[in-house]
């Protein structure tokens, strides 16, 4: 049996074989993904990707779809005539979309959306645009029209732009891809919203969270595999602060690939996991790289390279690098790669690693001490022009100016660019929310600023084609201190995520959960008592129905008073 | 000897309790790095060093000597927490020991850059050996100023005890960082202290920390009104303070290290604050007329109250 991947062609696809028994498994890769899409088109090839399977229907064999930053993935698993028929029918479906499923399909991606739990990491390295775009909700979905769709399939799932590969005893028999030509795009750009690195960022309470991109080298995938033993020893062994601690090395096939580190903690551990946790990095830097970790992670990777299912495994990722136009290498390639690593390679990519790390510190950490600086949350001007005040009197003040609109409190300032906006998200209540390419936001409320209407057409008439994004009425208008938008105002701490927040709503402080708290015990103690009175004041010879009926409804318009802040807190944010 | 020398007024001169620490002053005050690195090359492993490291970050300028040490070799470890607690000096130093609201925002913005560069800098010297425990022990000061958190502190004390379980100095350090002022509780900071005791061998400096932590417990009661003196004249505080004291600087075993003037000095003044002249005294006799500000300062003016409290002492209580 032979151990390796041969090149050859189907219908003008680029196939990449390998022999296997047992049932046939093939992928058709197309070089498209989020990353290839624009903020306000965001989730248009997860929906392409959606409407290709739906003719699958509920076939008993084994199939998947995966939208990835930037390949699509199409694989199948069965016996051979149903793979050929299942890759038929992705290519028939590709070439003539159901249209008439598009609805169901997108009401099917909001329900995944929901379930979904995005890295915020992408965002804060990317922007609003790119690699970045995996942060963000798809919000391109809700107004995709047909023609947008069909037009986006015809643009980036061709003949020209697609790898299969086949795992089995021979390439099916009666194989047929029939997709429209084009041409192989190129990798996405890779675009940077850190002007310094290492950098960090506070959000979350689950634990730390790391990247670094790295030049994609056998080097490199064992430093994380040494990251993670080193991160399992010193945070779950030694101190038993976290009881995950784990890693991933992940190539994004133009050359570079992403380490991802991260570590669990327990909400009251969080500072000793940030601790231990810039230790460990620390120690890699500054060289210590035992030989044992490096003999270890190495042997695991050794055994993946000579398991019997070793070249079937890596056609996946082969056939992305074949679209990236990278030469896939042989597993002997890879094998004398691996056992020439030195330690001395590997405290190289530590060092590399370093000066591109992202972290991720819980919220209420910084890392600044630890020589990470602080991922902007602020823009570093503020536009000039007609200046609105908040209404509120609070300081802050929204300025709306030929290039751009900022807001502003103090000496701070975020500002989204007219020409640099990556989408505007318009509520039917008059709200705006503007999102610049570097994932800074601005909240243009009319309301809370006294924005005339000629002043919103000028912002809606400036911004750039295709940015648009209707949403639905939200439940609650934000704050005039814009907390979402990285307001320059309370509650902004240093490297406060608040500017880059995607989310439609804000993550509960400290003090909302309090009143949440409070005020909804208060209210509900207060609700059993009017309920009581209500059925019990009923039958009480001393007092007229009349009376019962004004204080009973005294009494509940009393419950309803206490009730309405912790309403508020509970509508107008989510779960810290 | 001690009977002569405690009618001497008190000298708190570092170098007057530890000779060494003059040199070595000199030394980088004429930038002699070879003479530094080899003395410290020559001390015994468990040695705590820290009052040494303390005593060359003290000197006025010595952060330009040690960051050209540094640059020529980077993984001097010793230069590395040398220059890092010369960092957390200086940001001290800005700070005052004022309490925290008499500190403005622009000192504390000073201090903590200071530390932070102090901090980088002793990450890089345990990262490179984690073994070496004054650095461990710098990097509790540092956690304390940056409010690092707890546990934090936590995590850098049990790695420097996982390679010396009886570091005074990173055990004081700790110390405080359990005392309520730095988001600690007197329970936790207690506990340490006679944990550190119980564990710590015959003779120990250990036994200091029950004492410390009930000084601390004292000063951070109302000074008007009788909470402090009631603290002091609970039966259980003094009988931990004289246990404490048995087994650690009065124990025959004992053996001046460095940090025993402190030590010393925690007992001489919580017997004096306690009127219980005749325990205070053997301490006193210790010192001779050697005193540190710690813990003097907290009582008032360090040198007025030593030399009080000592006649007051070794006068009742008779000599001989």
């Amino acid at each position: 049996m032979s151990q390796a991947i041969h090149h050859t062609e189907t219908d003008g696809i680029p196939t990449l074989f390998a022999y296997a028994t047992g049932p046939v498994r093939a992928g058709l890769v197309f070089r498209v993904g989020v990353a290839d899409e624009t903020l306000a088109g965001a989730g248009i090839t997860h929906l392409v990707e959606h409407l290709a399977l739906h003719r699958q229907g509920l076939a008993d064999y084994h199939f998947n779809g995966a939208t990835k930053a930037a390949f699509t993935h199409f694989h199948v698993e069965g016996a051979e005539h149903e793979v050929v028929a299942y890759l038929h029918g992705v290519c028939a479906s590709l070439a003539d979309l159901p249209m008439e499923r598009l609805e169901t399909e997108k009401e099917i991606l909001r329900t995944e959306e929901a379930r979904r739990e995005t890295g915020r990491l992408p965002l804060w390295r990317y922007g609003a645009q790119g690699y970045g775009l995996s942060s963000y909700p798809e919000w391109g979905v809700r107004q995709a029209r047909p023609e947008d769709v069909r037009r986006w399939a015809q643009t980036w799932f061709t003949r020209d732009n697609a790898v299969l590969w086949v795992a089995g005893e021979r390439l099916p028999a009666g194989l047929s891809l029939t997709l429209p030509g084009g041409r192989r795009r190129p990798m996405p750009q890779v675009t940077s919203a850190l002007p310094a690195a290492p950098a960090y960022f506070s959000d979350g309470t689950g634990g730390v969270l790391l990247d670094a991109v790295v030049a994609d080298t056998t080097a490199a995938r064992l430093y994380a595999g040494v990251l993670e033993r080193e991160l399992s020893r010193s945070l779950r062994q030694e101190g038993g602060y976290s009881y995950t601690a784990a890693s991933d090395y992940a190539p994004r096939r133009d050359g570079f690939a992403t380490v991802t580190a991260f570590a669990d903690a327990l909400p009251a551990k969080q500072d000793a996991v940030l601790g231990g946790f810039v230790d460990v990095l620390a120690g890699l830097r500054a060289g210590r790289i035992a030989q044992a970790d490096l003999d270890a992670v190495r042997g695991r990777s050794d055994a993946t390279l000579t398991a019997p299912d070793a070249a079937v495994r890596r056609l996946p990722g082969a056939a992305e690098d074949l679209l990236a136009h990278r030469r896939p290498r042989t597993l002997d390639e890879l094998r004398g790669e691996l056992w020439a690593v030195t330690p001395g390679q590997v405290h190289a990519v530590a060092l590399e690693a370093e000066g591109t790390a992202l972290l991720q510190a819980p919220a209420g950490h910084t890392a600044d001490w630890a020589g990470y600086t602080a991922a902007p949350t602020k823009s570093s001007y503020a536009v000039t022009g007609k200046r609105f005040a908040s209404v509120r009197k609070d300081g802050t003040a929204l300025v709306v100016g030929s290039e751009g609109v900022s807001l502003t409190a103090g000496g701070d300032a975020v500002t989204v660019p007219y020409r640099a906006c990556a989408a505007v998200l318009s509520f039917p209540d008059g709200g705006r929310r503007l999102i610049g390419t570097d994932g800074i936001c601005v909240e243009v409320e009319p309301g809370e600023y006294g924005i005339d209407a000629h002043t919103m057409a000028t912002i809606d008439a400036a911004l750039p084609a295709g940015t648009a994004v209707q949403l639905p009425p939200r439940q609650r208008r934000p704050e005039p201190v814009a907390r979402e938008s990285a307001g320059p105002g309370e509650g902004r701490g240093p490297g406060s995520a608040a500017g880059r927040r995607p989310d439609e709503r804000t993550r509960r402080t400290v003090g909302q959960k309090a009143v949440l708290v409070i005020f909804g015990t208060l209210a509900g103690l207060w609700s059993l008592l009017a309920l009581m009175y209500t059925v019990f004041g009923f039958s009480d010879p001393e007092t007229t129905t009349g009376e019962w009926a004004a204080l009973a409804l005294f009494l509940w318009c009393v419950g309803g008073l206490l009730a309405w802040p912790a309403v508020r807190v509970a509508r107008g944010t989510r779960k810290g | 000897m001690p009977t002569d020398a405690t009618l001497l007024p008190p000298d708190f001169e570092l170098a007057s309790a530890y000779p060494e620490t003059g040199w070595l002053r000199q030394a980088a005050e004429a930038r002699d790095w070879a003479a530094i690195r080899t003395y410290f090359d020559k001390l015994p492993y468990e040695t705590d060093r820290s009052v040494l490291i303390r005593a060359v970050a003290d000197v006025p300028g010595v952060e330009d000597f040690l960051r050209e040490v540094v640059a020529a070799v980077p993984d001097d470890v010793l230069a590395l927490t040398m220059l890092g607690s010369r960092e957390v000096a200086i940001g001290w130093s800005i700070r005052t020991a004022a309490r925290a609201e008499h500190v403005s925002r622009d000192q504390f913005r000073q201090m903590h850059e200071h530390l932070r560069v102090g901090e980088q800098a002793l990450i890089r010297a345990t990262a490179l050996d984690p073994s070496f425990h004054s650095a461990w022990a710098e990097r509790l000061n540092t956690a304390r100023g940056l409010q690092l958190g707890q546990n934090e502190a936590r995590r850098r004390y049990d790695r420097l005890a996982a390679h010396h379980p009886h570091h005074f100095t990173g055990q004081a350090r700790l110390l405080q960082q359990l005392c309520p002022k730095w988001g600690g509780s007197w329970e936790a900071a207690h506990g340490f202290a006679r944990a550190c005791l119980l564990s710590a061998p015959a003779g120990a400096l250990s036994g200091g920390l029950v004492a410390e932590a009930h000084m601390e417990h004292w000063l951070d009661l109302p000074a008007d009104g009788n909470a402090r003196a009631a603290y002091l004249r609970q039966p259980h505080v003094h009988a931990e303070v004289v246990e404490a004291a048995e087994r650690s600087v009065l124990h025959p075993d004992h053996r001046p290290g460095y940090g025993w003037v402190s030590v010393q000095g925690e007992f001489a003044a919580f017997f004096s604050l306690v009127g219980d002249t005749a325990r205070a005294a053997p301490h006193f006799r210790a010192l001779g007329n050697l005193a540190s500000e710690y813990p003097w300062g907290y009582l008032g003016d360090a040198r007025e109250q030593y030399v009080r409290h000592r006649a007051a002492a070794l006068g009742r209580s008779g000599r001989g």
